[in-house]
């Protein structure tokens, strides 16, 4: 198994990584190797979104993406997303809305939804909004306050 | 006095909230477990030698931990290892740990199992091959049997002018709390101490001291914030093996499970057979069987308590002059029964209020007029002669009734609207400690439960506290301590934790303010305020700062301190009616009536929901914002039970969708709009008249949304889930 160095750029740091195996996932380069422990293990397959974190801007999955792809890439995880007016706008709308219960999906979904706020602006529907946060799962809230909650961020984007 | 953010929402939208699946020790070697190849079988081998090959690898197997066979129960069957047979598919044989958590399963992988496999049972039809007469296939694979009778049935069904009789099936549901079982154990100087993600951080100290075979308090167990539990995390699943790979390598041990793992070895709801009988007279309940067969998966013998329990809910709220009911419980090669949000109940009111609906039907009655006018009301006996106090639900469900019929009026053709209750007990009975710190500037409550989500601990006994003082919410901080330093407490399950450890905050609460009134001099209890940024003692008049108050050895700690308990007292059922096993009283009665709208495809018998409401006694609702999300939750989780979650076993015993791509879980399209409602004037046990609403929320979901598909498309589905296929068949499109 080859391993070499891989330059991302993590929360606006520059992040150099040596020795990574060519088959690690960019979860457990996050996790274990960055200790950025706010973006959340689920199942690993892509089924429930909690390692939802921003490639250059846009959301994908940290569980299913080799970190060997994102040579060069800008991430962003849930313990950066503050430093962007989107992100700290949707951790409010979180927070006001009382969308979190155990808090185990909600890193996932402030990332997903910071990324499409970002992408859409006001420019989306709601609808649409929120066909493309399908792919996170939360099993306590019924997803209710965390639809208020992007209602909430999405009317107070500029 | 309802409290805007939740305290907890700071460390959770920043992501410094540390979870099990977080947890790391320096030096840390990570555990893997090595599971069973068969459901059944006769171990002839466990060859460690390949998996200590391999460098830095530690293994151990049931040869390793000689004498402990099961705990101080003596369950063969219970971790660490089953020395000789196999019980189910995925059972932990060895555990290995290893530098890496890829070395670590390679090493599982190494470990050589050979196993004379023997017949599985899995299938609650063939144990009962002559069903619904009662005649078993093999009696050793009954774990329980629980009888009760009362009056006489048998002249209540010869003489009935209509019997209404049905066979109804549940399925295996699973959790599925987000975060995957985790822990980090480490033993040292004949501490064990374990780190972990748990609903009973008492619970999973008493289970790994039993396992173990060490005294209770050699084991400290501290919890950490809770990814979701749902019942998942009520026992020890991994604790013991991480404490005995710590104690082999010298080092701390992480396991955690992979999401395959979490289905195949965690706890579900098994499966269950049901017959529902009943007989009527003059438009009125004359009698009623219930016979169950409910699958327990891997138990011993006569260490049942599932089946009794389950069964109290097979009569659902109704009063009922005569019964007989009959339950088994059916031992199989599956993993242990395990508790999923309100146990059975989900189950039980689909079945129940399913049936009730047919039986109305044929007596040419409407459903909710019929079931109305058999609602328990304050002042009736429960069918096991349990006085039935402060209970709401009749209620709730006039309200879900004019609900149901106004959006009768406006559903499109295809549309469907359908009303069901269900009804649970606040499981009061689990009892608790806590202490409160009265520190100048704020109130502590120190306590051993951690957060799980449902906001309980973190905004519930905070609220009880600033009821009972006076004090803002802001102004009370809810600490938490591990098992060696906490008071007990039963755990965060049964919708117990306000209404019981509550109690127990608010006991110490009291018994702070008669302190502080005695210091004072003054005959009442004192109450609390806040001013200059500083807390003030008030009583008999007087106006004192905490430091005013307290002795040198309070100064000294920065607190006056008080402690309180709750251990309550569950009712008391009518044993008389026993003729064999146990059943199980209730504790605080609450309800909920919800009505759902669905839309029936007519072509593939897919339902979608469409709209919902639920109307809840909840007793006096002490956080509405809260309250209101706890049933929405509650309900989308109810959803999945309804229409997709079912684990499919197969015949040699393996869980064929082990994973979330084919165990579907509701997603965010697929819950619409839910309406709360609260009913009130039906004060609970709990602090304030509050009563628990953890589990109601999801008790009557199924049995709404299959009196929707009827109301629908005319499918009487009779098992669950409503799959699509299920509906169709019912339909006659397939």
């Amino acid at each position: 198994m080859t391993a070499s160095s891989i330059r991302l750029t993590v929360n606006g740091r520059p992040a150099g990584l040596d020795h990574v195996p060519a088959d690690e996932r960019l979860l457990d380069t996050l996790r274990w190797r960055l200790g950025l422990k706010g973006t959340k293990e689920g199942c690993r397959t892509g089924g429930c979104g909690a390692c939802t974190v921003l490639r250059d801007g846009a959301p994908v999955l940290a569980c299913l993406l080799l970190t060997h792809e994102l040579d060069g890439s800008a991430v962003t995880t849930i313990e950066g997303v503050a430093a962007d007016p989107v992100g700290e706008r949707v951790r409010a709308a979180f927070a006001t809305a009382g969308a979190l219960q155990c808090g185990y999906c909600t890193p996932g979904f402030v990332m997903a939804l910071t990324g499409l706020l970002r992408e859409q602006g006001r420019s989306g529907s709601v609808d649409e909004l929120l066909e493309d946060l399908g792919g996170n799962l939360c099993r306590c809230t019924g997803y209710a306050t965390i639809v208020r909650a992007a209602r909430l961020a999405r009317d107070g984007l500029p | 006095m309802t409290s805007a953010v939740r305290p907890d929402s700071a460390a959770k939208l920043s992501g410094t909230a540390v979870y099990g699946t977080d947890l790391e020790a320096p030096g840390m070697l990570w555990g893997a477990l090595v599971l069973a190849p068969v459901a059944h079988g006769r171990i002839r081998s466990v060859d460690l030698g390949p998996a200590r090959a391999i460098p830095g690898v530690v293994a151990i197997s049931s040869a390793d931990v000689p004498g402990l066979v099961g705990g101080r129960i003596g369950d063969p069957e219970r971790p660490p290892f089953p020395p000789k047979e196999i019980t189910y598919r995925s059972q932990p044989v060895a555990a290995v740990a290893a530098p890496t958590r890829e070395i670590a399963r390679a090493a599982a992988r190494a470990v050589r199992i050979e196993v004379d496999p023997l017949p599985a049972a899995e299938d609650l039809d063939a144990i009962f091959p002559e069903w619904p007469t009662t005649k078993v296939g093999d009696p050793g694979r009954i774990a329980a049997h629980v009888h009760a009778r009362r009056g006489d049935v048998d002249r209540a069904f010869r003489e009935a002018e209509t019997v209404v009789a049905e066979t109804y099936r549940t399925s295996s549901v699973h959790p599925v709390a987000l975060e995957p079982h985790a822990c980090v154990a480490e033993v040292t100087d004949g501490t064990w101490k374990v780190r972990t993600s748990t609903q009973t951080p008492f619970g999973v100290r008493e289970d790994t001291a039993s396992i173990l075979g060490v005294p209770d308090r050699s084991i400290v167990v501290d919890g950490t914030w809770v990814g979701g539990g749902f019942g998942g995390k009520g026992a020890a699943i991994l604790e013991p093996y991480a404490l005995l790979l710590s104690r082999a390598s010298g080092r701390p041990v992480r396991i955690a499970l992979t999401y395959a793992e979490e289905f195949r070895l965690g706890r579900t709801t098994l499966p269950s057979v049901i017959r529902m009988e009943t007989a009527v007279t003059a438009g009125e309940i004359a009698g009623r069987r219930v016979r169950l067969l409910l699958d327990v998966g891997t138990s011993l013998p006569g260490r049942d308590f599932a089946t009794g329990y389950s069964i109290g809910f097979l009569l659902g709220p109704y009063r009922t002059p005569a019964f007989e009911v009959e339950g088994y419980a059916v031992r199989t090669n599956k993993p242990p029964f395990g508790p999923h949000r309100a146990p059975f109940a989900p189950q039980a009111a689909f079945v129940v209020e399913s049936h009730l609906e047919e039986v109305a039907r044929a007596v040419q009655l409407d459903p909710t007029t019929f079931k109305a006018r058999h609602l328990w009301r304050d002042g009736d006996r429960t069918p096991f002669g349990q006085p039935v106090v402060s209970f709401g639900l009749s209620r709730a469900l006039e309200s879900a009734r004019a609900t149901a019929d106004h959006w009768r009026t406006s559903a499109p053709p295809g549309h469907g609207v359908g009303t069901a209750v269900g009804f649970w007990s606040t499981n009061t009975g689990a009892g608790g400690e806590a202490r409160v710190l009265l520190r100048p500037g704020r109130l502590s409550i120190v306590q051993g439960e951690r957060e799980i989500g449902t906001g309980s601990v973190v905004v519930g006994l905070a609220q009880v506290a600033a009821r009972r003082t006076g004090l803002p919410v802001e102004r009370i901080e809810v600490e938490y301590r591990d098992s060696s330093q906490a008071p007990y407490d039963a755990g965060v399950f049964g919708s117990r934790t306000v209404g019981a450890l509550g109690r127990a905050v608010d006991d110490a609460i009291v018994r702070l303010l008669q302190i502080l009134a005695e210091r004072i001099g003054a005959p009442e209890p004192a109450t609390l305020e806040v001013g200059d940024d500083t807390i003030y003692v008030v009583a008999g008049g007087v106006r004192r700062r905490v430091p005013e108050l307290w002795t040198a050895e309070e100064a000294a700690s920065g607190a006056i301190s008080a402690e309180g308990k709750h251990y309550g007292k569950g009712g008391e059922i009518d044993e008389t009616l026993v003729l064999d096993g146990a059943f199980y009283p209730f504790t605080d009665f609450t309800g909920a009536a919800h009505v759902a709208e669905v839309d029936v495809d007519r072509e593939t018998g897919s339902v979608r929901l469409v709209r919902y409401a639920a109307f809840h006694d909840a007793g006096v609702v002490l956080d509405p914002p809260n309250a209101r999300a706890q049933v929405e939750g509650g309900v989308a989780m109810g959803l999945g039970t309804a229409l997709t979650e079912e684990a499919i076993w197969s015949e040699e015993g393996r869980l064929e969708n082990a994973g979330l791509l084919d165990y579907r879980l509701p997603t965010l399209g697929e819950v619409p709009p839910i309406e709360v409602h609260f009913v009130e004037g039906w004060a609970g046990a709990g602090p304030f008249g509050a009563k628990g609403l953890g589990e109601p929320p999801i008790i009557p979901v199924p049995a709404a949304v299959a009196s929707a598909v009827r109301d629908a498309s005319g499918a009487h589905v009779t098992e669950l889930p409503l799959t699509a296929e299920r509906v169709a068949r019912a339909l006659k499109l397939l």
